[in-house]
């Protein structure tokens, strides 16, 4: 038990203060590589129609079929064409499995706690995008802001999600 | 002993147990209600049942199931051991249904995370009160009272309290009857009961909670424990009485004797106090035969032939299969792996790398022709795994039938008809209230009140619901049919004209069968008077989206004066459909072959446009809404030309609707997936499945699009 415990651990050790790092536009984006499962190549998407323009559709990662979201749609930026540098990644957040299509990854950082700082007030209500950020990093060159994925695809969708799944209960 | 005591996995094991028993059970009362009286096996089997749940509710110390268990059990130990003439054979009956009614109430509550705090005194007083009028005279025979075991302190044990200065102690050990579930968990019940006083305990078998085969050893060699303590023995058997034992031996010890430890002391046994609480299961023979002899109080022991064979005599009841359960979900994972090896099958059969013309692919067919059979075979045996049989619905529908006839004093006998019909284990969970509500209406409605009636019309006096099922073409067919009044017909039409549920449209105007659908009315009720078990005008309408809800269909047929006949057409299954691939735009979707009518090619003439922009498409003379799928779901690239594309005519409970699509693919067997359920639900979309080519495609949901359309 205490063997595992420990290993445990240091694999959340290892994993700790490790960012993926993707840009979009100009901006380099970072998530938790605890949340990332993989990175896949684009995929055929299976629009699905009547959904939030954002929800590309869905993929079918090896016999599992999840959903797809555009992080640009997501932050109300121009779409851009997806090309052979766009990539799918593949977030486990509390067990919902959902793809992010990203323009281009970067690499992975491991970004220090102190090098974090909160987004500064003035542009949290101003601008839209940063509500999914909770936090820019200054690595040597560039600031990244880091995005936490649970209120990427919660907000609105998440709490919406809820409610119908509490209905759905509640039918039964 | 710091560890709490984890009830989770005991609970769902108790629920699950008890479960099983009572429906063992209530098979066992139903199919005798109708002979004069119990057989011995029959006693004894319901004697078992009732012992069972009462030791494995005491652990779980749902207070009020062991009560009423208990009291049923000495009705029943009283039958087996003084087998009384007559015995009110359908008073008993019911009272076993009651009581097994109060336990799976109970259950209900405990299994959604209530408190089981039904109560029990009615229950418990009534069965008191059935058990001295069985017993009236001859009760001077020393027949045992009831009150007298477990709940009690069995006092007849008495042994001088000792001076309680310092502390004894004691050598216990525990058997359990062999057939005991759990056994290592009841032990550790023991320990944990004796937590409270004990100064010092060890106990042997050590690694009873993590170690489950410590179960086969507790069983084989007993449990034993040394236990330094102010108490007495009659505490200690007190506390411990409380967890369902065979018998507690006790045996105060001295400290030397505890000092050494459980492996030294075992050998060293003087006479112990022997303290029988009654397994009800065989015993060693020396026992049994003393126990023929004297009967002990608060002992009860069952008249076994072969002793210590009570597990394999179980085991070899015919009705019996061998079975384990499994957790639903580990089907569905494996289900879905399956799903994945027939489509991974099809990618690499169907690959286009194959395609090279002047390769010799003999050995490649070959092996790709065994490789399908085991697939298809694979496929067959996960799907045979999801059936089960229609026996326990049925099953339910005896216990009404029989409720019902007494309640409303009709005479009616149940038949039934392939029962043994296998049905999706989704679909069975669907089924089972609609059902109910078909043989209530049966019932109710159906067969008439008064006999005289019957014979007027020349049919027997007993009425008759016949429960049949049986398995054609891919769906299966439940039918309740009854030889009572049947449907009439001026008489529906009156109701439904009056309740302004048809406009005023003639009589003449409907056909028989459409004026049978009125019953299926939401606020449709024929009945003036409502009775407990139907006529509140909710009901057929309910059963109706019921079975449409898992894609089935209700057909009514109905004779006036001779009976009428509601049959449930449902899937077999609902995980894989016979689906037709289309294509729109540059989407794939799947239409349910079922549903299919016909497909058209038209022209533009075909198509009415109302003001609004909903368009009509003339078919024959009939009117049919039209959809362009293209243009509702805003695919692009999709044919707007009517005459580009085809006209699907899909159906759907009487309902028509037509589709505009680009082109069919093909038509295939398809695994249904959900939608995953971050995407929200969309109208018109039932799920979606993975083609050959590893792509998706969309399935429609007819039910969805004409509901979408009506409300637009």
């Amino acid at each position: 038990m205490a063997d595992i415990k420990k290993e445990e651990l240091l694999a959340e050790d290892t994993q700790k203060g490790q960012f993926m790092t993707f840009q979009t536009g100009k901006e380099f984006f970072g998530i938790s590589i605890s949340y990332i499962n993989e990175i896949i190549m684009m995929q055929p998407i299976t629009a699905v129609p009547e959904v939030e323009d954002y929800i590309k559709g869905l993929i079918n990662l090896r016999g599992k079929i999840i959903p797809v979201i555009d992080v640009r749609a997501r932050f109300k930026m121009d779409p851009i064409e997806y090309n052979d540098r766009t990539c799918i990644i593949v977030i486990n957040v509390k067990s919902i499995v959902i793809g992010l299509i990203v323009e281009k990854i970067a690499e992975v950082d491991t970004i220090r706690e102190e090098d974090i700082v909160p987004p500064p007030s003035l542009s949290r209500s101003s601008s839209e995008q940063n509500k999914y950020v909770y936090g820019l990093a200054k690595t040597e060159d560039t600031m990244k802001l880091l995005i936490d994925p649970e209120k990427l695809i919660k907000e609105e969708d998440m709490e919406d999600l809820e409610a119908m799944e509490e209905l759905k209960s509640e039918e039964e | 002993m710091a560890e709490e005591f984890n009830m989770d996995g005991m609970l769902d094991m108790f629920l699950y147990e008890s479960g099983q028993l009572l429906e063992n059970l209530e098979g066992i009362i139903l199919e005798k209600q109708d002979a004069d009286c119990f057989d011995e096996a029959d006693i004894n089997e319901i004697f078992r049942t009732m012992h069972t749940i009462k030791g494995s509710s005491g652990i779980m110390l749902y207070d009020n199931i062991t009560k009423v268990s208990h009291k049923l059990e000495d009705v029943f130990y009283y039958l087996r051991e003084s087998q009384p003439e007559n015995v009110p054979h359908v008073e008993l009956v019911q009272k076993v249904l009651a009581v097994s009614d109060f336990i799976s109430g109970e259950m209900d509550k405990i299994r959604e995370g209530d408190k089981a705090d039904g109560d029990e005194t009615e229950i418990v007083a009534d069965l008191d009160e059935f058990l001295k009028r069985l017993k009236g005279e001859i009760k001077e025979q020393g027949i045992r009272l009831p009150k007298e075991n477990k709940h009690k302190e069995p006092s007849q044990f008495y042994i001088a309290p000792v001076a309680s200065e310092e502390s004894h102690f004691y050598r216990i050990v525990i058997h359990y009857r062999n057939d005991t579930e759990m056994s290592n968990i009841r032990a550790y019940s023991a320990t944990y009961a004796l937590k409270d006083i004990a100064e010092d305990l060890l106990y042997t078998p050590e690694d009873i909670i993590t170690n489950e085969e410590s179960a086969d050893v507790i069983l084989a060699e007993g449990f034993y424990m040394l236990l330094q303590t102010k108490s007495d023995t009659d505490e200690i058997v007190g506390l411990i009485n409380s967890v369902e034992a065979e018998s507690i031996d006790i045996e105060e010890i001295t400290a030397e004797q505890f000092g050494k430890g459980l492996a030294e002391i075992s050998t060293d046994v003087s006479e112990p106090i022997s303290i029988d609480l009654g397994g009800e299961e065989p015993k060693k023979e020396p026992d049994k035969e003393k126990e023929k002899e004297a009967v002990k109080p608060g002992d009860y022991v069952v008249k076994s032939k072969e002793t210590g064979k009570g597990k394999t005599l179980a085991k070899n009841q015919p009705k019996k299969q061998s079975i384990i359960s499994v957790n639903v979900e580990k089907m569905d994972a494996l289900m879905d792996l399956i799903g994945e090896i027939v489509i991974a099958e099809a990618v690499v059969l169907q690959n286009p790398d194959l395609q090279v013309p002047g390769l010799d692919l003999t050995n490649f067919q070959k092996a790709s022709a065994q490789l399908s059979k085991i697939t298809t075979e694979l496929q067959e045996v996960i799907m045979s795994m999801r059936m089960m049989p229609l026996t326990n619905v049925f099953q339910k529908m005896r216990r009404i039938v029989f409720d019902i006839s007494k309640k409303l004093g009709k005479d009616v006998e149940l038949e039934v008809i392939g029962e043994s019909t296998e049905v999706d284990k989704n679909i069975i969970e669907h089924i089972s209230d609609p059902l109910m509500h078909l043989v209530r209406n049966s019932m109710d409605h159906g067969i008439e009140s008064d006999p005289a009636d019957r014979t007027a019309l020349g049919k027997p006096e007993k009425g008759k619901v016949t429960l049949e099922a049986k398995n054609e073409g891919g769906k299966v067919y439940i039918s309740v049919r009854d030889d009572g009044k049947g449907l009439k017909k001026e008489k529906l039409y009156e109701k439904a004209k009056n309740n302004g549920l048809i406009g005023d449209k003639e009589i003449t105007d409907f056909t028989d069968n459409e004026i049978y659908r009125f019953i299926t009315l939401p606020g449709f009720s024929t009945k003036e008077e409502v009775t407990e078990y139907s006529g509140r005008g909710v009901g057929m309408d309910v059963v109706v989206k019921n079975i449409q809800s898992i894609g089935g269909r209700l057909e009514i047929n109905s004779q006036e004066g001779h009976g009428s006949e509601m049959t449930l057409v449902i899937p077999l299954t609902l995980a894989i459909i016979n689906g037709i691939v289309v294509q729109v735009g540059n989407s794939r979707f799947v239409l349910e072959t079922a549903s299919v009518k016909e497909f058209i090619r038209l022209t533009e003439d075909a198509i009415v446009q109302e003001p609004g922009g909903e368009e009509y498409i003339v078919l024959r003379e009939q009117p049919y809404p039209f959809i362009r799928l293209g243009q509702k779901y805003q695919l692009s690239d999709s044919q707007v030309q009517v005459q580009d594309g085809i006209v699907v005519v899909l159906e759907h409970e009487g309902e028509q609707v037509c589709l505009l699509i680009d082109k069919l693919i093909q038509e295939q067997e398809i695994v249904v997936k959900p939608i995953p359920s971050y995407v929200k639900k969309v109208k018109g979309i039932s799920g979606c499945t993975q083609l050959g080519d590893g792509s998706i495609a969309l399935i429609l949901d007819i039910a969805g699009l004409i509901q979408d359309e009506e409300r637009s």
